[in-house]
């Protein structure tokens, strides 16, 4: 059940995995903040590292930020 | 009116008269969901921004005030959005279905382009996590890791399928790569080194 593609995705995720890391409900918590901090406050990923962790490993979350930081320059 | 405060978004919200800050929210949600979305959602853009305004308007106790209130609610916008399109577009694929087509097609080994050497290692390592997936993971975090990692499948649409929640699911595969690490680690493969091996490979 795993080929070479496969054993390459998933080493590479157990790889990065971390003893602590928080779930999809506390990154939809903190998003916003995030998200405004990545236009104007200190880096978003120093003052928030388990929200910028959970997406770079959480596509679905990923995928809402993204929309966020579109949506969040329409006035 | 736009450019209302925080405070002045939740007192006319929470107000006898909310009707024009629910009228300016919408249109800002509109907007927002258009800008973000654009085709893949233009038919329901309004019915996202309609189901997402109830949401706003009966959780805004849960509105802590860490960011402006409009970009709290184009979030639960996004969210609404986002999950319902992703449903759809997995609407007809059947787990079941995705993990009986793995099981059932050969999966070729390594890549001939490699020296015998190479083709050895990963063979080795290939058969090595496919004993420590069969043997150390639970039915549901083979299920999972299958469905998200491998043939990347939403989370949200595997959970679910297994009838549980994203969170939750979260969690399932968090606790399932932990265990990969760490009988990797102790059977002589650290995943680090090993991925360095593959990419010299």
């Amino acid at each position: 059940m795993l080929d070479r593609g496969d054993l390459d995705k998933l080493v590479r995720v157990v790889a990065e995995t971390r003893e602590s890391e928080i779930g999809c409900d506390e990154c939809f918590e903190q998003m916003d903040r995030f998200a405004e901090m990545e236009f104007s406050g200190p880096d978003a990923a120093t003052v928030m590292p388990l929200v910028h962790d959970h997406l770079s490993k959480c596509e679905d979350c990923q995928e809402t930020y993204e929309a966020l930081l579109i949506a969040i320059r329409v006035e | 009116m736009q450019g209302r405060t925080n405070e002045q978004w939740l007192t006319e919200l929470r107000g006898p008269n909310p009707s024009e800050a629910l009228a300016d929210l919408y249109d800002l949600l509109v907007r927002g969901l258009r800008a973000a979305l654009g085709g893949r959602a233009e038919a329901n853009i309004e019915d996202f921004a309609q189901e997402a305004l109830l949401k706003i308007t009966n959780n805004l106790d849960s509105f802590r005030g860490e960011s402006r209130f409009t970009t709290w609610a184009k979030k639960i916008a996004m969210n609404v959005a986002l999950t319902e399109l992703k449903r759809r577009r997995w609407r007809d694929v059947s787990l079941q279905d995705l993990l009986d087509r793995r099981t059932a097609t050969g999966r070729g080994l390594a890549d001939p382009q490699l020296t015998p050497e190479q083709a050895a290692f990963q063979n080795m390592v290939l058969a090595k996590v496919r004993d420590l997936i069969d043997e150390e993971l639970t039915d549901r975090q083979r299920e999972a890791v299958v469905a998200v990692i491998l043939e990347g499948m939403p989370i949200a649409e595997v959970a679910r399928r297994m009838g549980t929640n994203q969170n939750a699911l979260y969690k399932l595969l968090h606790d399932a790569r932990k265990k990969l690490k760490l009988r990797m680690e102790a059977v002589g493969l650290p995943p680090q080194g090993v991925l360095a091996a593959l990419d010299a490979g």
